[in-house]
């Protein structure tokens, strides 16, 4: 039984990720420190719980997911984010040599974009594109179906698209053309 | 701007998965058959794959300052919440609905709720500083066992406890004294009063024991008046320390208001340096105070806590009716 396994276990093997994952999501680190120390709070009051097949990981997401969303869910919240995020934007200007530089400015218009995408795509994106979720468990984490997770990526994928447009980005990843050639190592 | 073609609406879906390694393959080859045909999309095909690239960047990122510093913050956190999480079930039982509680420490609470069947009803509900939580599995597993207890299909409940919601360290000293007292075995309020060092304070002794948060567990019903009156149980629950008593071999006998247990269907031990044991008939034995005195319900419990049979009265000879 899941309940077996010492908590300090789950902590050690998932708080990292947990937390980089909130603070891809959400604006400012003291509201991801907090998120992520009530996901773990939450996941010990249930764990004994768990199933012996439980994914702990999807597990631990899905408590994450939805405490992003009603710490969300008020309208003044979000507004506060925004406004975090035009200041980061400006904080993000990298420096250095010009290809590097070029790199850091569209991942800091990347970030930025990221941030000001609505809510769930923005979450499906982040589990997705940064965490590799398979689409199955963003759906339980966001309660739709694998088809809408995978719907709310791809309008992400589009933003991201438009807010990049007219930027040169560095060639993207190797030299692989076809569309066969670039499934991800699973 | 024109407007895109019908098919490379349709197809965007399936391009922007597979320009960003995530499309199914029969979608992949969709894709790869249009874009060879279509230069705008093959065009769209690569600026997704340079989006890929910058995505593929950010997953890179090393971890994120802040980590170590929420992590200490949960640990704290996790202690708090370790020490005051308590998970309680109510259970129907031949005694009334028992709620049982426990803490990571063990069994906290056992309480009877008379008739009503909920959290209202337990003083759980007014322990202040507790996050109370329902459970399932674990505390049906110590419900199983004091079913099996209360049919006498055992006789110890092994569980560990935890004393905090006592009311202070001199109850505590009781309810430990209490807790040696084995199944079958019966002494009083003042016998435990000796055994804590405080001779004079049985009626303290009675206080602690009915506060007792660990009835059955921390077994008060085995303890009783000099005389052999049962006195109180639970406020004035009597019958369910008969009821306790009767599953160990203790018979009580007279109307609730004034039950005693029946002495002379009981061995008598009276602190001896032989370590004897007697019949109720040895001497006056019978009528000697209970404290100084232990009433055992059989010549195993006896031979087990390393007494032996009286040499005068022989309750090895004579054994007593069952």
């Amino acid at each position: 039984m899941m309940g077996e396994q010492p908590f300090e276990t789950i902590v050690g093997a998932h708080h990292a990720e947990i937390y980089r994952y909130l603070r891809r999501v959400t604006a400012r680190p003291a509201e991801a420190e907090d998120l992520s120390q009530e996901t773990f709070l939450r996941a010990y009051r249930a764990y004994r719980t768990l199933g012996p097949d439980a994914n702990v990981r999807a597990w631990l997401f899905t408590i994450a997911t939805n405490l992003s969303r009603n710490h969300f869910r008020s309208e003044k919240r979000r507004r506060v984010a925004h406004q975090a995020v035009s200041v980061e934007r400006r904080e993000a200007d990298p420096e250095g040599p010009e290809d590097e530089a070029r790199f850091g400015e569209a991942r800091a218009r990347l970030e930025a974009t990221v941030r000001a995408l609505p809510l769930k795509q923005r979450l499906a994106f982040v589990m997705r594109k940064i965490h590799d979720l398979d689409y199955e468990a963003i759906g339980r984490s966001l309660d739709c179906s694998a088809e809408s997770a995978r719907a709310h990526v791809f309008q992400a994928l589009r933003k991201i698209r438009l807010s990049l447009n007219g930027h040169e980005l560095p060639a993207g990843g190797g030299a692989a053309t076809s569309p066969l050639g670039m499934e991800r190592p699973r | 701007m024109t407007r895109k073609p019908q098919m490379c609406l349709e197809i965007e879906p399936d391009l922007v998965a597979a320009a960003t390694g995530d499309a199914e393959p029969g979608a992949a080859r969709r894709v790869e058959h249009h874009i060879d045909a279509c230069g705008a999309c093959r065009r769209e095909f690569h600026r997704y794959r340079e989006i890929e690239g910058v995505v593929g960047a950010l997953r890179r990122v090393p971890a994120a300052a802040g980590e170590a510093l929420a992590r200490e913050g949960l640990e704290s956190r996790l202690a708090d919440l370790r020490s005051r999480l308590v998970s309680y079930r109510v259970f129907p039982s031949p005694l009334g609905h028992i709620l049982i509680a426990r803490s990571e420490h063990g069994v906290s609470l056992v309480e009877y709720l008379h008739g009503r069947a909920d959290l209202r009803a337990s003083r759980l509900s007014r322990v202040a500083g507790v996050e109370l939580q329902e459970d399932g599995a674990e505390i049906e597993t110590l419900y199983r066992e004091l079913l099996e207890y209360l049919r006498g299909d055992r006789t110890r409940l092994e569980w560990p406890i935890d004393l905090r919601l006592a009311r202070s360290d001199f109850h505590r000293a009781v309810l430990r004294a209490t807790a040696a007292i084995p199944y079958g075995a019966v002494t009083s309020y003042a016998g435990i009063a000796v055994e804590i060092g405080r001779p004079a304070a049985t009626r303290a002794v009675a206080q602690a024991l009915r506060w007792n948060p660990l009835p059955i567990v921390v077994p008060c019903h085995r303890i009783i008046g000099t005389s052999g009156a049962l006195t109180g149980y639970s406020g004035d629950r009597v019958g369910l320390k008969q009821q306790l008593l009767a599953v160990e071999g203790i018979r009580a006998i007279g109307p609730r208001s004034d039950s005693r247990v029946a002495r002379n269907t009981l061995y008598h031990y009276d602190r001896n340096d032989q370590r004897e044991y007697c019949l109720p008939t040895c001497g006056d034995i019978a009528r000697r105070p209970i404290g100084p005195v232990t009433l055992l319900a059989s010549r195993e419990l006896a031979g087990s806590l390393g007494l032996v049979p009286c040499t005068s009265c022989r309750p090895d000879l004579h054994p007593l009716a069952a």
